[in-house]
């Protein structure tokens, strides 16, 4: 901010014209030159230290200034610290014949010294404290989505009550979003994850000459365990993200602060309309799901196992009982509950940071997804057992 | 102040050449020339929609112009390579209208991000220097360790001052300073822009509404409108000019101090040409 036009490079003369001391028996006298500015620092930096400024001791410092050519506050602020580090008191250092616009600068920062270098240093956290915060910090969470979804059930419970209240528009258009234009990723997906499973268990059965059960395993993977899982994973990332955006940013523009205001409940709102929407959406897009990866095995089936389509489906409707099928469907409206919650949740608690929004998100993705397969785990255990 | 601060022959520091910009079929600058010299500290007014904020723009190199030339401190800024863009985009700061600090660091980190970026500082003197630069924007050095969230909005403005003084900048350029401020906090912000133009010698810009800003320091206004600039020069010769929007926009104050004595601009009160931070 001094000069107007800047050298483009510093001529190499030798440190001792930048800053020179001078001593006698009862003064110093620091003799500064050159450029003192922001971008030489380091050099001038090794310039003072060469001048071991510890030599002035007792001696009154006088700082003579007339050699200068700019002098900027990094300068200003450097040569000022080294003098203080060396046990001389700044506010007896007397400054000669320093330009007005130096002096100035060189008082702005003398005036501000005694506030700066005060901030201590950050706390930093043991490992095991860190982990014990984080564990502290997930329990949190879940007990924040534990009343969030006690908030959630007394909602639709009070739809019954009064079913008129319920958002018909917010509804439809929330099923157009997480429904009808997931369907094709959803397909595609699906499509692929059936021919890859048929091709796999296809290259292991032809070893046995035991094609025909390419069918069985497949239809019982794709309805029962694959196409709920996948789906559920694929909505997690897709709506289940959505909802915290959304909802964290309507936080943040303080939207839902105004619903309230106005005498409405956001969970009557935003978050019903959304927990009804992927509730029917998930099973919907689940029966997508596993038609489409079906229809992925046959197709391979058909290329590579010699099952023509008419065979496939004959061997399917004898194979594949229906509890199998409802099983895979009944755990979708489960999921979908699930992700529907912790989004609308993790929306609903973003603070009043940017940031947030995105940690927010990520996390959701994440927590919803292992939340979808922890509960498939239990599923799958419960079923076992049940003998279903 | 009857003798101009800054002298007539100090060498220009902005120069705005027949710019003109258009969105669409909407013409926002038709023509706009205007100089800016070192040391003066210049406020550009206009209705909504004159285009104040996209001259910034367009003067820091964020919009291009559809024509014109800008030159920024020597530096033609849509006609040069990249090395001498960056260069030149070492020597200014621009506080933008909500601070835009960088979300996930702390104040500190926030200030210290362009000396690490851009300049050599020696390890033990980054966090005085950080303080320094917090100190001159008026902040406490215990502001540093927060995040910008944990900040009011003024202190947030505050903290940007400090990073765009990071690397002592020649010009500082301010979109709407005092935007969102109480009147306190505004008047203090005032006085630290005339206290960083005055006494660390920086070029000071700023787009602004505010007319106590314009009253108390800005030594030069600018006025947008039409696409033109439509008056330029100390307080009273811009209130001088006969243009209905900038009649209209003094004569709001001049209703307010007949009433109300307290409402004289603060220049004449007399702490008004005080400065400090």
């Amino acid at each position: 901010m001094e000069a107007p036009t800047r050298p483009a490079s510093h001529p190499l003369d030798p440190l001792v014209s930048i800053c020179r001391l001078e001593l006698t028996d009862t003064a110093a006298v620091l003799h500064l030159s050159g450029d003192w500015r922001l971008d030489a620092l380091t050099r001038l930096s090794g310039a003072l230290a060469q001048c071991d400024l510890a030599r002035i001791g007792p001696r009154a410092l006088v700082v003579e200034g007339a050699a200068l050519t700019s002098l900027d506050t990094a300068g200003a602020l450097l040569f000022l610290r080294r003098v203080v580090q060396s046990g001389a008191d700044p506010a007896s250092l007397q400054l000669r014949g320093f330009d007005a616009r130096h002096q100035r600068i060189v008082d702005v920062v003398r005036e501000r010294l005694g506030g700066i270098g005060t901030r201590p240093p950050k706390p930093v956290r043991p490992l095991i404290a860190s982990f014990g915060a984080h564990l502290v910090e997930l329990g949190r969470l879940a007990v924040t989505h534990v009343g969030f979804l006690g908030l959630t059930l007394v909602a639709l419970a009070s739809l019954i009550r009064s079913p008129g209240s319920l958002r018909r528009r917010e509804l439809l258009a929330q099923l157009g979003q997480t429904c009808v234009t997931a369907i094709p990723v959803v397909s595609l997906v699906m499509f692929l994850i059936g021919v890859v499973v048929a091709y796999l268990l296809g290259l292991q059965a032809a070893q046995y000459g035991a094609n025909i059960f390419v069918v069985d395993g497949v239809a019982l993977g794709m309805v029962r365990e694959f196409s709920p899982l996948l789906v559920a994973t694929v909505i997690a990332g897709r709506s289940g993200a959505a909802f915290t955006a959304q909802l964290g940013t309507m936080k943040l523009t303080e939207e839902i602060d105004a619903i309230r205001t106005l005498g409405l409940s956001p969970e009557q709102v935003l978050v019903v309309p959304r927990v009804i929407g992927l509730v029917i959406a998930l099973p919907v897009l689940v029966f997508v799901g596993s038609v489409l990866g079906l229809a992925g095995a046959a197709v391979v089936c058909s290329l590579m196992l010699d099952i023509t389509p008419t065979t496939f489906i004959d061997r399917l409707q004898d194979s594949l009982a229906a509890r199998h099928y409802l099983i895979g469907l009944g755990k979708a409206p489960v999921f979908a509950l699930l992700i529907a919650v912790i989004g609308c949740s993790m929306g609903m608690t973003v603070s009043r940071d940017t940031r947030a929004i995105g940690i927010h998100t990520t996390s959701t993705v994440v927590q919803s997804i292992v939340a979808v397969i922890l509960l498939d785990a239990f599923f799958a255990v419960l079923f076992q057992e049940l003998d279903w | 102040m009857s003798v101009p601060r800054v002298p007539a022959d100090a060498p220009p520091v902005i120069e705005i050449d027949s710019v003109v910009t258009r969105f669409g079929s909407q013409v926002v600058h038709n023509g706009v020339s205007l100089t800016i010299r070192r040391g003066e500290l210049v406020a550009l007014i206009g209705g909504s929609g004159t285009g104040k904020s996209v001259l910034l723009r367009e003067v820091i190199g964020l919009q291009r112009p559809n024509a014109g030339r800008v030159r920024l401190l020597g530096t033609d800024v849509w006609a040069s390579d990249a090395p001498a863009l960056t260069a030149m985009r070492r020597r200014f700061g621009m506080m933008f209208q909500d601070g835009a600090l960088f979300s996930s660091l702390d104040v500190a980190a926030n200030v210290a991000t362009p000396l690490l970026e851009h300049a050599d500082v020696p390890a033990d003197l980054l966090g005085p220097l950080v303080d320094l630069r917090l100190s001159l924007a008026g902040l406490p050095a215990e502001v540093g360790a927060k995040m910008p969230s944990e900040l009011s909005g003024g202190m947030r403005k505050r903290a940007a001052i400090a990073r765009a003084l990071a690397l002592e900048p020649e010009v500082l350029f301010l979109d709407e300073p005092t935007s969102g401020l109480d009147p306190i906090t505004a008047r203090a912000f005032d006085r630290l822009l005339q206290f960083l133009c005055h006494d660390l010698g920086i070029t000071v810009l700023i787009v602004t509404h505010d007319l106590d800003t314009l009253l108390s320091i800005a030594e030069r206004i600018i006025v947008l409108g039409q696409g033109q600039v439509v008056a330029d020069g100390t307080l009273d010769e811009v209130t001088s000019v006969d243009d209905a929007w900038i009649q209209s926009y003094f004569s709001v104050r001049a209703t307010y101090a007949a009433g109300d004595p307290r409402a004289r601009p603060a220049s004449q009160r007399p702490d008004g040409g005080g400065h400090g931070a």
